[in-house]
């Protein structure tokens, strides 16, 4: 094992982000999300209270000896340890994620296990790395037999949504949202940046990143998260908002059909809460364009307007009752 | 809300009208996904006339699904792919409408922990996301059955409600055959109670459809001779009293779908233009079917008797 730093510094970050309503009636508490999320004996659950409540689950591994998505078509062969984690969100929002690091190059033969169980996260692949064309591979989405950060993702969501403490009542029905993401290593000299961030369909999302070489991949999965989570809660007041058929139907039918975004949604914006700081301003150039937050704050207004406006008549009514 | 549509025998229509059924739904505004759990003979793709699905269903279908082979199984959005003239115009206020197809190449499989695990997976998160889940479930008592069965006796399954329809033809053989079903020894009640579900509320959550049910009265029989008018009214009186004697009488009754040349022949939705402009169909047929959907969630229907 020769120089094991040089040959494992990693030129390119995948992962998977799913996102989804927690399905529980009430939203956990602080204790309770711990409970949810200890996904190892050996160690601690990360709850933080300030901003918001945020539980982070440690880190889980699996191990995968097959091959990378790749768009060209390249067959390479990868062995080592994808990391799975998973996060809570105010009670409300639950999160999994599933990433790995790559090197540029690795060793032509497989090592054993244990050599790659002390290197978490990493994936090395047989000879050279295709680094493009796996970037591209991963966002496009693993093939049959290939490396599949989702099916890890939603193996360790599905763990979770089993837990004895959900009991399946959520208030009100959503969809997940997928992001697959890439980072590959900036050039020497240049901080961080965002490349790409794109909306598909069926609650695909993908985003590109360039980060230097020293930052964790944890970070970048932190980051994403972020993103992750904020887009969600934009998707879904969206569709809620759709559902609604505010202005269509009249009434207070409209305005109540609106009130689990009152009732769970509405106080969970806070970008950059719970961001590795060196990646915090990466946000800037998501509210700049397309506008995460320009957009949150004119559907919370929108949604504040209808119901002022719907406790006009009850006013009306109260005062010419007096 | 999960809904089965199990039968003891094929050709009940139990594909083709709880296809309709979750067409009705949608087209109220809920959120609809329609399983087809049909292992051996799927054709839910053919009802929502979706002739992609075919391919895509080839290999990445329920079936490929439950037994590990993919992650998910593939789902088919039915405003945005079928080539169905009425359907392609999502009504506005409309909800979701997704199929997820059976593999063209699956069969009956039995059921081992990790198929359930995985029937489980999928159930717990469409109820997160969709209003309505119509589970089409093989004829008799298959493996899917057995399958469901099983999944919602499970203690992480007690927070989702689910309903059973048993889809049976308006005929002696038929009824005898959908109360045996249900009732008979090693009928749904009885596998559901050996796999720890409480006899009581499996009953109540059990009740069943006529399907193809030639209505003495209505306009289609009125110029039958008056022996031919007499006779069937006879029929259909010692039917029911033969349904009621097999436990499946009026109170185990959700509703009825009349005898309807287009749901037998074409074996597709039927559509309000079906109704109202090119007359195919009869208004009765559609107004049997919007009162089925309304009843799958009105709990005024299935107190228990």
């Amino acid at each position: 094992m020769a120089a094991p730093g040089q040959s494992a510094r990693p030129v390119l970050v995948c992962g998977e982000v799913r996102t989804c309503l927690l399905p529980s009636f009430q939203a956990l508490d602080g204790r309770a999300a711990a409970q949810l999320l200890r996904l190892r004996a050996d160690e601690h659950v990360r709850v933080s209270e300030r901003p918001n409540l945020y539980v982070l689950s440690p880190e889980v591994l699996t191990g995968v000896d097959c091959r990378l998505p790749t768009a060209n078509g390249a067959r390479v062969r990868a062995v080592g340890t994808v990391a799975a984690r998973a996060a809570l969100t105010e009670g409300r929002v639950l999160q999994a994620t599933a990433y790995f690091s790559a090197p540029a190059t690795g060793p032509d033969l497989r090592r054993p296990w244990g050599q790659y169980l002390v290197r978490p996260g990493l994936v090395e692949p047989f000879g050279k790395l295709p680094e493009q064309a796996t970037a591209q591979g991963v966002l496009r989405g693993a093939g049959r037999g290939e490396l599949d950060l989702g099916m890890i993702a939603e193996g360790l969501l599905a763990g979770l949504l089993r837990h004895p403490l959900l009991d399946h009542k959520a208030p009100f029905k959503s969809r997940r949202t997928h992001l697959r993401w890439t980072a590959r290593r900036a050039p020497d000299g240049e901080g961080p940046a965002l490349v790409r961030f794109t909306l598909a369909e069926d609650g695909l999302r993908s985003m590109e990143l360039r980060l230097p070489a020293d930052t964790p991949a944890a970070a970048a999965a932190g980051l994403c998260e972020d993103l992750a989570l904020h887009d969600w809660l934009l998707t879904t007041v969206v569709h809620m908002l759709d559902n609604s058929r505010l202005g269509a139907a009249d009434g207070p039918s409209a305005v109540l059909a609106l009130r689990p975004a009152v009732d769970h949604l509405l106080h969970l914006w806070m970008p950059r809460a719970h961001v590795d700081r060196t990646l915090g301003h990466l946000w800037d150039e998501l509210e700049r364009e397309p506008g995460f937050s320009r957009q949150w704050h004119s559907l919370v207004q929108r949604i504040r307007d209808q119901l002022a406006v719907q406790t006009i008549p009850l006013l009306h009514q109260a005062l010419s009752t007096r | 809300m999960l809904i089965f549509a199990a039968s003891d025998k094929g050709g009940t229509g139990r594909s083709v009208t709880s296809a309709n059924l979750a067409y009705h739904r949608a087209l109220s505004g809920d959120d609809v996904c329609y399983l087809d759990f049909d292992f051996g003979s799927p054709t839910a793709s053919a009802v929502f006339d979706v002739p992609d699905a075919r391919q895509a269903a080839e290999d990445r279908g329920l079936h490929s699904y439950l037994v590990g082979e993919v992650g998910e199984p593939v789902r088919v959005d039915v405003w945005a792919d079928t080539e169905h003239r009425v359907l392609r115009n999502r009504p506005p206020g409309s909800g979701r409408l997704v199929l997820m197809p059976g593999d063209l190449s699956g069969g009956e499989f039995a059921t081992d922990d990790d198929n359930l695990r995985r029937c489980v997976d999928l159930l717990l998160r469409l109820n997160s996301e969709f209003d309505l889940i119509v589970v089409d479930l093989s004829a008799g008592r298959s493996y899917a059955v057995d399958m469901v069965l099983e999944a919602t006796s499970l203690p992480e399954m007690r927070g989702v409600d689910a309903r059973w329809l048993i889809f049976h033809r308006w005929t002696r053989q038929h009824v005898a055959a959908a109360a045996g079903l249900v009732f008979g020894k090693r009928g749904i009640v009885a596998g559901g109670v050996a796999r720890g579900h409480d006899e009581d509320a499996l009953r109540g959550s059990i009740r069943f459809v006529r399907a193809a049910v030639p209505d003495p009265k209505s306009a289609l029989w009125s110029q039958v001779s008056a022996t031919q008018s007499a006779w069937m009214r006879e029929c259909d009186r010692d039917l029911k009293q033969l349904a009621s004697s097999h436990g499946i009488g009026y109170s185990q009754v959700l509703g009825a779908v009349p005898l309807e040349p287009v749901l037998q022949w074409r074996e597709q939705l039927i559509t309000d233009e079906d109704v109202l402009d090119s007359q195919i169909a009869n208004m009765e047929t559609w107004q049997a079917l919007s009162d089925l959907a309304g009843r799958l969630t009105d709990d005024k229907y299935w107190e228990q008797a």
